[in-house]
This record gives structure tokens, sequence and C-alpha cells, in this order.
């Protein structure tokens, strides 16, 4: 692997980092959207900041479009606050007025910027490493690598610092406005570092790989951890693995760097949506199946209880009775004779004391609308689940 | 004379410059049960969150113990109503009720062993220590609203503001929640608690405010609570015989 290389995978990694964090609030925030808007609206901030210091990488460049970035959110919440349209409205109108400012602006100076809207919504990671950060004619590495390194510090240390505030005012913002900690100010707060975040690292990895990174490893983060702390760790680690794996998927491929990032980000959340153990698709309709077997249960435990009547608990009558196919019935049977609930003696149900117990425990939870409470009842008296 | 815990003067507040509380003037006398009551709409959650500084009024001012909200903020806890967080928030129990110990410890701060002690006492009195590492969207209806109850006794205040405490909440809760309000009472503290169930305002409060955009009236539960205050705040003929 020569040194280029390296430097990719690294600058690579920090941009997924940087993005990771702010990210995790903004999806928690249900402001994904919001990002989208910030990495699009910020051109006309780059193309100003390109005609007063002619660099690209220049901090004053980088503040200028992240103040783009904060206007676009406020313009967007001025539209909204007007009661007209919703947010996700509000974000449609404001960004693409932005961006085509930007565009144009652009187009119209095209003989004095080199700067193309391509590189500006895909990037070029392939070329950071030549853009060399000379200190005193020493060369210290590339100049992407400085600037999101430095973005990336400022970023933890407000998180280190400003951890519970953020906590709070995402879960309840009421609670936060009464205690004293100004959610107008946290949010801000947030929005400046999402729009800094995008503009220092879209000169490498450009606009939508920014907004792919920032929301994909936090989404799928969410879905797999139920602690914050943990949710931040996780969408850093998959936004690092999605950068380092993108990369040699693009090495293989002969491809653009940015794109197959953003593949791996899609493929990998595409996977943890489908397969995460409590929230993904599979075991959300597992759980279904599961639940609609032991209502079933209950339904044929409570009839069991009504009806003392033989013929009322012969097996051949259930089908007809509670008007369930054979195959529900059976594994409805099953089920409860393999949790010790019922008994058949020729052909006769009848309940265990086990049984008997819980559908008792049962019928005074649903009196009183306990249902959870059910749940955990489920739990002490099941040995096998539906 | 008893002290006035809340004082409310010409208090006028607006979304979108459209006014929802008109003009409100309200005393609460400290160490009061009070229900705010009024239907969908009228404006209570709204007062509450003015009261609080977490709503700008156009017009008007809110005194608690004859200073601005900004200097009493100690003093004063709040739940909120449980529709207006996330639940699904990836978090537990115990750190919900943690946040409760954030307005003393003010910015940048972190919760020690000295909070996190509190937390678990106030856990304890609603009766969900068992439950302090849930995650909180496992909790029933009636176990969240005592989380958020607890976070509300850890903040250790003079005066509670509740924003529909009982919604959604099982009998057991209702009564386990009541008994920790009247205990609050009994301790010298003001609670002010929106409620809609009106049958039960007798048996559980001893003040009530009865708020539609204005303010109907507001004063002890056993003069002003019939049918006359009922039919001005809730439009309809009230006939309903509440009272024994
Ligand atoms: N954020 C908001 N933006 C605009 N209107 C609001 C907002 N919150 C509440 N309202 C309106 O203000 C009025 C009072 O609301 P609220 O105080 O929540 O009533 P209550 O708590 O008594 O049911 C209602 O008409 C409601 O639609
Ligand atoms: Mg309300």
């Amino acid at each position: 692997m020569s040194s280029a290389q390296l430097e990719i995978q690294i600058i690579a990694s920090l941009v997924a980092i940087a993005c990771a964090i702010p990210g995790t609030f903004l999806v928690l925030r249900k402001m994904a959207m919001i990002s989208d808007a910030i990495s699009h609206s910020i051109l006309p901030g780059i193309v100003i900041g390109f005609f007063i210091t002619q660099d690209l990488n220049s901090p004053l460049l980088i503040l200028l479009a992240a103040i783009t970035g904060v206007i676009t959110v406020v313009l967007v919440e001025y539209i909204q606050k007007t009661g007209l349209v919703k947010e996700d409205t509000a974000i449609g109108l404001v960004f693409p007025v932005l961006f085509s400012i930007g565009v144009i602006m652009i187009a119209k100076n095209a003989n004095d910027v080199h700067l193309d809207i391509d590189a500006v919504l895909l990037g070029e990671l392939a070329f950071a490493p030549f853009d060399r950060l000379l200190i005193s004619g020493v060369d210290v590495g590339p100049k992407s690598l400085w600037i999101i390194g430095s973005i990336l510090f400022i970023t933890i240390v407000l998180l280190v610092a400003f951890f519970k505030e953020l906590k709070l005012s995402t879960f309840d913002k009421g609670l936060a406005a009464s205690l004293g900690f100004s959610p107008v100010i946290i949010h801000y707060g947030l929005m400046s570092v999402s729009s800094i975040t995008t503009v220092g690292a879209f000169d490498a990895v450009g606009a939508i790989l920014v907004v792919a990174l920032m929301i994909a490893p936090a989404a799928a983060a969410y879905l797999l951890t139920t602690d914050l702390k943990k949710m931040l760790i996780l969408s850093v680690v998959f936004g690092v693995f999605s950068a380092i794996s993108g990369y040699w998927f693009a090495h293989w491929l002969d491809a653009s760097i940015a794109g197959s990032i953003t593949t791996m980000l899609g493929v990998l959340f595409l996977a943890v949506y489908l397969f995460a153990p409590s929230k993904g698709i599979i075991a959300v309709m597992y759980r279904e199946k599961q639940q609609r077997t032991e209502v079933s249960l209950l339904t044929f435990l409570l009839h069991l209880k009504n009806h003392d009547d033989e013929r009322e608990r012969h097996v051949n009558h259930l089908n007809e009775h509670i008007n369930w196919q054979k195959v529900r019935s059976k594994t409805v049977l099953d089920l409860a004779l393999k949790n010790n609930m019922i008994r058949i003696d020729n052909k006769i149900v009848s309940l265990t004391t086990k049984g008997d117990e819980f559908t008792t425990q049962a019928i005074d939870y649903i009196m009183t609308n306990e249902d959870s409470q059910i749940e955990d009842m489920k739990e002490d008296f099941f040995l096998f689940r539906g | 004379m008893t002290k006035i815990a809340v004082q409310i003067d010409d208090l006028t507040v607006a979304y979108n410059y459209k006014p929802v509380l008109w003009d409100i003037d309200l005393e609460i006398p400290e160490g009061v049960l009070m229900a705010i009551v009024g239907p969908n709409g009228a404006g209570k959650s709204t007062l509450i969150k003015a009261i609080l500084g977490i709503l700008k009024p156009i017009a008007g001012s809110v005194s608690i113990y004859g200073k601005s909200y900004k200097k009493q903020r100690s003093l004063v806890a709040y739940v909120p109503q449980k529709g207006s967080v996330d639940w699904d928030f990836p978090t537990t129990a115990l750190d919900v009720v943690l946040m409760g110990t954030y307005g003393s410890l003010g910015w940048i701060k972190r919760p020690t062993q000295k909070e996190k002690k509190a937390a678990l006492e106030a856990l304890e009195k609603v009766g969900m220590l068992p439950f302090k590492n849930r995650q909180i969207s496992q909790l029933s209806g009636g176990q969240q609203q005592r989380i958020f109850l607890a976070r509300a006794l850890v903040q250790d205040a003079s005066i509670y503001f509740m924003d529909e405490p009982f919604q959604g909440v099982d009998a057991t809760t209702e009564i386990a929640i009541i008994n920790i309000l009247k205990e609050l009472r009994k301790a010298g503290k003001t609670v002010i608690v929106v409620h809609h169930d009106l049958q039960t305002v007798p048996e559980y409060f001893d003040w009530v405010t009865f708020l539609n955009v204005k303010k109907i009236a507001t004063g002890p539960v056993k003069d002003i609570f019939n049918d006359d205050n009922l039919t001005k705040t809730y439009g309809i003929n009230y006939k309903v015989s509440i009272q024994e």
C-alpha cells in the first residue's frame, strides 16, 4: 500500500467520524433532510468564499460556506413558522434556490473559477493526497487531512463537553428549556457543526457522500442499540468501515471512491435494516407471527376455561368451534402442550394447573388494560414461544 | 394570609400571531393541589409552557414567589405531556430520571454518584426501581408516566407543573400518582396539574382553574366547581352533578 493510498483512507475515515457524530443527533431529531439541504445550499457560500480567498482550503471560505448552511436552516424554520407549509416542503423550497444561485455563479465566472459542479457533488478523494500543506517549506501532509482533522477535533471536544445538553434537548426540548438549557442555542450549535463538517468534507468527498456519511451509519446504529453512547460508537464504526471497504472496492473496480463508499453505506444499511435483531424487518415479521400465535393460544386457553362441557373441549370440535384452520389449531395445540398449559386425555383437552393459573392472570391483565404485563407474564410461564 | 407561589398578570400568548391565551390573570396560592381544566385546545399546555419560559408571551408577566422564572428555576419542576417526547429514544429509565438533576448541575458538569443516588431514590418512590435499566420504549404507558414523575421528584422543587399525568395510565398507576401528589402537598409543595377527567376533580384536588383561551374561574374546588363554570368553560350545557 502506497502512502497516498494510506492517506486517502485516513482522510476518508476522519470524514466518516466527523460526519457520524452530528449525524447521530440529526437522525434522533428526525432532521436527516436538513443535512441534505445544508450540503447543497453551501454552494453559493463556497463560490463567494472562493472569489474572496482564491483558495478552496482557506478557513475563511469554510466559515463563509458554513454560514450559508446555517442561513439555510434559519430560512427553513422561518418558512415553516408561517404555518403555510410543512418542514420537508420548506426544505424543498430553500435549498434548490440556494444551490442554483451557486450553480449560476459558477457558470457566470467559469473562466476565473476552476470549480465544477461534478466536483462539488462527488468530490475527488483520489486527488486529496496531491494538495500538500507546507509549513515553512516542510511537507506536513495533505491539506484536507489537516482540515478535516481540525474539524473532527473541535467536534469531539464539543461532543464531550455538551453531551448531556445534546441528549436532553434532543429527547425533551421542553424540559431542556425549563431547566435553562436553551434548545435554540443547542440546535444552532449542532447546525453549525453540521455545516462546518459538510464544508470541510465536501472538497474531499463531495456533497452527496457527506449526506450519506451523516445519515446512513447513524440510521443503521439506531436499529441496533438502545443506548445513545453505543449508538455514537456504532455510527463511527460503520462510517469508518464503509470508508475503508469502499476505498478498496473502488480500487478493485477502478471506480469513483466516493461512489463506492456511498454504495457500501447503502449495502450496510440494507443489511442492518433486514437483519437487526429486534428492530430489523425480519425480526419484526417474526415477532408479529409469534404474537399472532400467542394471541390464538390465549384465546384457546380462555375458551377451555370458559367451557366445562366435554363436547366443547373435544379435539375435533376445536377446529369447527373456534373457526381455525387445521394448521393453526395444530400449532396452537402443540404450543400449549409444549408449555404444559394443557392435557389431552382421550381427545378431551383440559387446562393443567399451570395453564389455569396463566389464564386467570391473563384475564386480570386484559381487564385492567396492562398489556405490557402480559408480555412479562409470558416470560414467566412460557418454556417455548410461538 | 398564605403566600402566592405563582402570579400571572395580563398574560397573552400566540402561535403565528394567533392568540391562544388571552389576558390571563391568575394567582396560585402556595400549598394547593390545583387542577387546570378546559376542553382540548383550550391552551392548558400553552399556559404551563409560558409560565416556564418555554414560550415567550406577547404580553404580560409571570412571577414565581415574586421573582422572574429565570431567577427561580431551581424551585420549579415540570412534567411535560407524555406524547411530547419520542419514547423510542435510545436511553434507559434511570437515565431519563437523571435528566431531572441536570438543572442543578448547570452546563457541562456531569451527574455524579450523588445525582445517581437521588435518581434511584426517586425511582423507588414511584415503584419503578426494578425497571431502572429498561429501555424506555419497553415500558407501558403507566410506567413511562411514573418515570416522568420520578424525574420531577428528583428535582426536589417547591412548585410542580404536570401536564396530563393521568393520560393513558392504568388505574393502579393513577392511584399511585395521586398519592404522591397528595404527599407533595402535605410537605407544603404547590402542585399544578392539567387534568382531563372531571369526575375525579373533587376527589383529587383542592383548588381548580377553569381555562378556555380566557380564564373562566379559579378558586377552591368546593366553592367554584359547579355546573355554571363547567358550562362556561365547555360551552355545552353541563348537567352532570359531579358533586355529591
Ligand atoms: N406549536 C404550535 N404551533 C401552532 N399552534 C399551536 C402549537 N401548539 C399548540 N397550538 C394551538 O394552540 C391551541 C392551544 O393548544 P394547547 O395549549 O396544546 O391546548 P391544550 O393543552 O389545552 O389541549 C390549540 O388550538 C393548538 O392547536
Ligand atoms: Mg395539552
